[in-house]
């Protein structure tokens, strides 16, 4: 054979088979938003249940639904979390499939992969989330990390806005950081229901709130949420100072295998699956292809 | 590991690949890069073309249903079923109560058995094929015009044509292989005129790109001719020659002016001229337009070979006209006789000396009258006289777009399906009979250029199924008949027999090189390349005289748009084939999942002015009623036009009012459907 | 050099030599015209195997990735569920691979076993692969038009990624080693030592050689910059588009792509299996995600796609290896003649005239 390749993440020597997924069963499941589940699951084996929980905000994982297919699911909880959970849309046969579970049932999980928010970094620093209807999903991880260290961060907040009121994540987490001291949450809808006695306008509409002081200097934004809203928070943001590099976000793709190797989730020079999902929207610019 | 070259069994073109087997698995496909009809290039379907056959869907095992379910069978009890309800039905109902349908991609041997189980076993002419709606348009005009139901040339030859001129059929998505050989023609010189009204992919390298408003050919083609005899390019001594009925021809061409013709097929009258001209002037010239999925009505088929006659490019290396054939067998089923006015070899029924010939080798006496189409058979079973259907391979309900296949299956008393899988039509039989698929036997197609050619047997078939062709011959002992063929090449060596331009290709000469292209008869054993060759023959060709239209008023301020309908462009996303490979299925199946509801098509700069964006819900409106469908905003339709596909029959039920369709043009309008 | 000498009438008892050694050997053979392909070596087809002949169009790359392949069987029954990874192990000689396979392979190495993560399927594959590779010598018959290896400096003859390479002199083949596997072979009679005037005889024929190839000229460095610069105009992607008919041929004849996808099928009434199967980012439905975005909706987005990762700069770098190898295999099963050379040509014409980068 010709000269051995040496990989740096195989210095254990041990052959692991990357595509192989582990067994995990579904503990319950909650409605969220119209369309919308979370799932609580655990790994069958303890010893992958603990292995996968040093996970990082961020990062994602790859769900089987043995005889449908596999789809790559964000993580939501926060690695300081004790349960760990997926927070899905059905949108195809594979998270279809998903919905039809029932607690006890079993299905397959690998991962954690991707890159993840490197939270450590970004110690003694302002944090600013924007999130659009689903896309608190992965920055919800962030979130709950950065209030489990509070005591690391300056100042945190958090603009989120759905379309509805009924559409909005996470409510019990929602009105957690309303209350607490150490947060400030706004929240906004596009269109306002009964009840809602709140912002309304999109997520952007928050930056001009009277009261509102978004910090730029030693400050990171996190942004996730669909194209559009993406589009105009980024220019918000720049509008207001902020670095291309101090703005992160986290990119989807199709994805099969999830590590690297099918070549479906590339854009331009960076595999979403490895180089990312996270991205600065420094490097989103150099990717070499639009988003 | 084994490598046998043999023949893709998706499109007309036939192309050469090579499947690699391991075990009783096909894992492999790739293109033959000698082959003449694809020389190394296959298309998507080509490359998963193994995949089908080995999809855990496959029937094994006959079906009958007792009860209303379908319950596994032996073969003795499935076809002693079908004999015995035949026999009754014929003994009370007579041999006209019966209807022998297949689709245009049933191998010649299945075909011509089929039509011989309904000819000489049970008696009767209603026999057809799923595309005999609208092919045979082609096939009565070839016929009348040129003598021969078929392309007139080879597809290699078209790198030889100076001038090649595509008529109404999308080659990049239909016949894939046969766009490439235009695409590096033009590259290489030749000039390409793409007359359609829709501008598809192929179009984008036009030379000349008449984008004509969808109806009006058989104008342009007369302005055409007008614009050749006011410079004096017809080929005189050819029409002298070969041609009859030139005055007539002559007299209805001068009807036209050219740019009359221009506004009312929207198209400059300069791009018509310069069409004209340069195919008048080339050495070498070649039209190609689709005689099945996409097919013309008679009127622009005769429009066509006028042109052909007219400038005298036909008999030449490279010149001639290409009656293209979507289905792998379009043609084969055609020569074999498929057809309820035809005999195997195109004789009609009504020959009393054709009948004579043929019932002698089949030791029956064939019946006279001709039969129904299967367009009428889905319509109303013939006006309610069809109580037994046999469908070989076909699946009307699903990618039937006339009549309703699934009510007129389910009045009847006996319907037998043969497939590969469950049809949506399946269903509503009475008997399924699993046959053998692609791979799994060794039987013949023939391409769009007339090319016999053999597709191998790789693997062993399917435990419990058998070649469609087999079954047919067993229901005929059943009957009484006494046919005896041990292989599918027997039915050829039969074949042979029957049909002149096929006598020479047993299946020992087709395996020669890459088959035979017919004529191939026992003293041209190596076939035809280009048909008249030898010389043209003297008188042969016929002129048809098309009279100028008044331009019928198509749109107008209530309804701007035409909308065109029934059109079976997006035929293969619906094909029972493509849904079993997983690949093709995903690539296929996009369309479907980002409009499940259908959609009608609409050019971008009408979307906007209707304030339309792509998705959205509009209101489809029609004299005749109104249907909310999504809009697909598209820039390959003409401005002015609007196009539904076949397969959202609702829509067209809405807005036309009946489920009767063709390629009809509707004045309509669209406007945004507030939710 | 350790090179050594091999007579012609022993090139063939090398072959038996493996078989008996328990190698499954997959050697060229000729079918009609130019079809030729890698099958496997019996007793009945030993005879027929040819040394000279055009390429197989069918890659190589299938030995090491396969064109169906089972990463998983998987059964289920009374709520629990057997997940087993099933992989390839039997040792397998692929005798007379060109030089430009050799490179493709070699891309495929470091793309499967380097990176992030090492794919134990290709691994397992690979290391029971032995490389026996035929120098192209022969200009009429081991040369295709479309061949274009000498741009891409990947042959004729390569200099690395071989188990043991052969090359016709004339009256005898030459052999050298490139591994200890391939080494180990020397130790049989029938090699005989080299001489110098058997080496510079080597040098003189695949000098000849390189003048017979259709282009010569080195047109990767001009397109590399462009396209790594984002240079390149729209409505050249445009053209390229335009022509495609989007079959995935040329990603699948290329033995440096490496995408595939991956699904689920049923194979009994409880037991599924998980395959993974070659694809192609010519298809649409390639990044097309469930709900409907699609980022590269439009043929020409794709096209784009696929020659920046074959050519940009980043990716070059990335693996160490370009993923292109010069097989012309592309340009010969393309529709619309938009291969790798084609391409190249029509970027270098449409960008040239914008360079206006000042030579430094």
């Amino acid at each position: 054979m010709s000269q051995a390749i040496t990989s740096p993440t195989s210095v254990n020597g041990a052959a692991e088979n990357i595509y192989l997924p582990k067994l995990a069963v579904l503990d319950r499941v909650s409605d969220d938003i119209p369309e919308v589940k979370t799932f609580y699951w655990h790994f069958e084996d303890p010893a992958e249940q603990a292995k996968f929980k040093r996970f990082r905000p961020g990062q994602f994982a790859q769900v089987s639904l043995f005889g449908v297919g596999e789809f790559p699911a964000s993580l939501p909880p926060s690695p300081t979390e004790d349960e760990t959970f997926f927070t899905i849309r059905t949108v195809g046969s594979c998270t279809a499939a998903l919905h039809q579970l029932k607690p006890g049932d079993r299905f397959a999980v690998r991962g954690p992969y991707g890159n993840g928010f490197s939270m450590e970094d970004y110690y003694g620093k302002n944090l600013v989330f924007v999130a659009g209807g689903i896309g608190l999903i992965p920055l919800r991880s962030c979130i709950v990390y950065a209030l489990k260290h509070r005591d690391k961060y300056q100042r945190i907040q958090i603009f989120y806005g759905a379309k509805t009121p009924r559409e909005l994540m996470y409510v019990p987490n929602l009105r957690e950081w309303q209350k607490s001291a150490g947060v400030e949450c706004y929240l906004t809808v596009d269109r306002a229901a009964e009840g809602w006695d709140g912002n309304v306008g999109v997520v952007g509409s928050l930056f001009k709130r009277p009261g509102v002081r978004v910090p730029v200097d030693n400050t990171i934004a996190f942004v996730c949420g669909p194209p559009i809203m993406f589009r105009f928070v980024i220019k918000d943001l720049l509008a207001m100072g902020f670095r291309e590099k101090d703005i992160v976000s986290t990119l989807e793709r199709y994805m099969k295998c999830g590590v690297g190797k099918c070549g479906h989730c590339c854009i331009g020079v960076a595999y979403v699956c490895v180089d990312g999902p996270v991205f600065t929207y420094e490097q989103i610019k150099k990717l070499g292809e639009d988003i | 590991m084994a490598h046998k070259l043999t023949t893709c069994t998706f499109c007309g073109v036939g192309c050469g690949v090579y499947l690699e087997a391991v075990g009783n698995q096909i894992v492999g496909a790739y293109p033959s890069m000698s082959h003449p009809a694809n020389e190394g290039r296959i298309c998507l379907r080509g490359w998963h073309v193994h995949e089908v056959a080995s999809s855990p869907d496959r029937l094994k095992r006959p079906l009958l249903k007792k009860g209303g379910q379908f319950q596994e069978v032996s073969w003795e009890e499935a076809l002693g079923f079908i004999a015995g309800r035949m026999k009754e039905i014929r003994a009370r109902h007579g041999a006209e109560a019966f209807a022998f349908l297949n689709s245009p991609r049933c191998s010649n041997e299945e075909a011509y058995l089929l039509q011989k189980l309904a000819r000489a076993v049970v008696g009767t002419n209603n026999v057809d094929h799923g595309t005999g709606v609208y092919c045979n348009n082609s096939i009565n005009v070839l016929l009348d015009m040129l003598g021969v139901p078929a392309t007139t040339n080879s597809i290699g030859e078209l790198a030889r044509s100076e001038v090649i001129v595509v008529d109404g059929v999308d080659l990049a998505r239909q016949l894939p292989t046969i766009g490439g050989v235009v695409i590096r023609a033009k590259l290489a010189g030749a000039k390409l005129v793409v007359i359609d009204s829709r501008r598809h992919r192929v179009a984008e390298s036009a030379d000349l790109f008449l984008q004509l408003k969808p109806g009006t050919e058989p104008t342009l083609y007369g302005a055409m001719a007008k614009v050749i005899v006011d410079h004096g390019l017809m080929n005189q001594p050819f029409i002298k020659a070969h041609c009859r009925g030139y005055e007539q021809f002559l007299a209805r061409v001068r009807d036209y002016d050219l740019l009359a013709s221009a506004e009312a097929c929207g198209v400059a009258a300069e791009l018509i001229e310069a069409a004209a001209l340069a195919y008048a002037r080339a050495h070498s010239a070649a039209i190609l337009y689709s005689t099945g999925i996409e097919a013309l009505d008679a009127e622009p088929v005769q429009a066509i070979v006028n042109l052909a006659l007219l400038a005298g490019q036909i008999g030449r290396e490279g010149a001639g006209i290409f009656a293209l054939t979507e289905h792998n067998n379009l043609q084969g089923v055609c020569d074999m006789g498929m057809l309820p006015d035809r005999l195997p070899g195109y004789r009609n029924v009504g020959s009393e000396a054709a009948r004579a010939e043929l019932g002698k080798v089949w030791q029956a006496e064939l019946p006279a009258a001709p039969g129904l189409a299967s367009r009428s058979i889905f319509s109303d079973r013939g006006a309610g006289r069809v109580r037994a259907v046999w469908l070989c391979r076909y699946d009307p309900v699903s990618s039937a777009f006339f009549g309703d296949a699934a009510n007129a299956l389910d009045q009847c008393e006996l319907v037998v399906a043969q497939h590969l899988f469950l049809t949506e039509t399946a269903r509503h039989a009475h008997v399924v009979l699993p046959t053998t698929a692609f791979g799994e036997e060794r039987v013949t197609f023939t391409n769009t250029e007339r090319r016999i050619q053999l597709a191998e047997q790789i693997i062993e078939p399917l435990p419990g199924t058998t070649p469609a062709w087999q079954q047919l011959t067993r229901v005929a002992r059943d009957l009484g008949a006494d046919w005896r063929y041990e292989s599918a090449a027997d039915v050829m060596d039969e074949i042979g027999r029957v049909v002149p331009f096929y006598s020479g290709a047993n299946y020992p000469n087709l395996a020669a090189e890459y088959g035979r292209q017919w004529p191939c008869s026992k003293d041209r054993p190596l076939g035809t390349r280009y048909l008249f060759a030898e010389g043209l023959p003297e008188q042969g060709f016929k002129f048809a005289p098309i009279a100028r239209r008044p331009q019928a008023a198509v749109a107008s301020a209530e309804y701007p748009l035409t909308l065109v309908f029934g059109h079976s462009l997006y035929y293969w996303n619906q094909s029972v084939l493509i849904k079993h490979s997983e690949t093709l299925k995903r690539e296929y199946r996009i369309l479907l999942l980002d409009y499940p509801e259908g959609f009608v098509e609409m050019n971008p700069a009408d979307a906007k002015q209707a304030g339309i964006r792509d998705g959205e819900k509009v209101r489809l409106s029609a004299a005749g009623g109104s249907a909310v469908i999504n809009a697909r905003v598209t820039p390959e339709v003409r401005s002015g036009t609007v196009y539904v596909p076949y397969f959202v029959r609702q829509v067209q039920q809405q807005v036309c009012g009946s489920a009767e369709s063709g390629v009809q043009l509707i004045p309509a309008r669209v406007a945004k459907e507030l939710a | 050099m350790k090179a050594r000498l091999l007579e012609r009438a022993d090139v063939l008892k090398l072959v038996d030599l493996l078989r008996q050694q328990g190698y499954e050997v997959f050697a060229p053979f000729a079918g009609r015209g130019r079809d030729t392909w890698f099958d496997l070596v019996t007793d009945e087809n030993r005879d027929r195997i040819q040394v000279h002949l055009p390429n197989p169009y069918y890659p190589p790359k299938r030995f090491v990735l396969p064109h169906i392949e089972r990463l998983l069987k998987v059964r289920q029954h009374d709520g629990t569920i057997q997940v087993e990874p099933t992989y390839r192990e039997r040792k397998r000689a692929i005798f007379g691979i060109r030089s430009c396979d050799l490179s493709g392979i070699w891309h495929l190495d470091r793309f499967y076993l380097g990176r992030e993560f090492r794919d134990l399927y290709y691994q397992k594959r690979r290391e029971n692969v032995l490389l026996i590779n035929v120098v192209c010598t022969d200009p009429e018959r081991d040369v295709n038009d479309e061949c274009f290896c000498v741009c891409a400096d990947t042959g004729p003859a390569a200099r690395d990624h071989f188990d043991l390479q052969l090359m016709d002199l004339g009256g005898e083949f030459m052999s050298v080693a490139g591994t200890p596997a391939g080494e180990a072979f020397f130790a049989q009679p029938m090699f005989k030592p080299a001489t110098p005037a058997h080496v510079e005889k080597r040098r003189v024929i695949l000098e000849e050689v390189r003048k017979r190839f259709k282009t010569t000229t080195s047109w990767f460095a001009a397109t590399v910059r462009y396209v790594s610069q984002g240079g390149i105009l729209e409505k050249t992607w445009e053209e390229i588009g335009n022509r495609c008919l989007e079959c995935g041929g040329c990603t699948y004849v290329c033995p440096a792509c490496t995408c595939f996808t991956v699904s689920d099928r049923q194979v009994g009434p409880n037991e599924i299996e998980r395959v993974r199967i070659w694809d192609a980012c010519a298809l649409s439905g390639f990044t097309r995600m469930a709900g409907g975005f699609n980022p590269r909706r439009a043929v020409h987005d794709r096209r784009n796609r696929r020659f920046m990762r074959k050519l940009a700069h980043y990716f070059i770098q990335r693996e160490l290896t370009m993923a292109c190898v010069g097989c012309g295999r592309c340009a010969a099963v393309c529709h619309g003649d938009v291969g790798m050379p084609s391409v190249v040509e029509m970027i270098r014409r449409a960008t040239a005239a914008t360079d206006k980068i000042p030579p430094s």
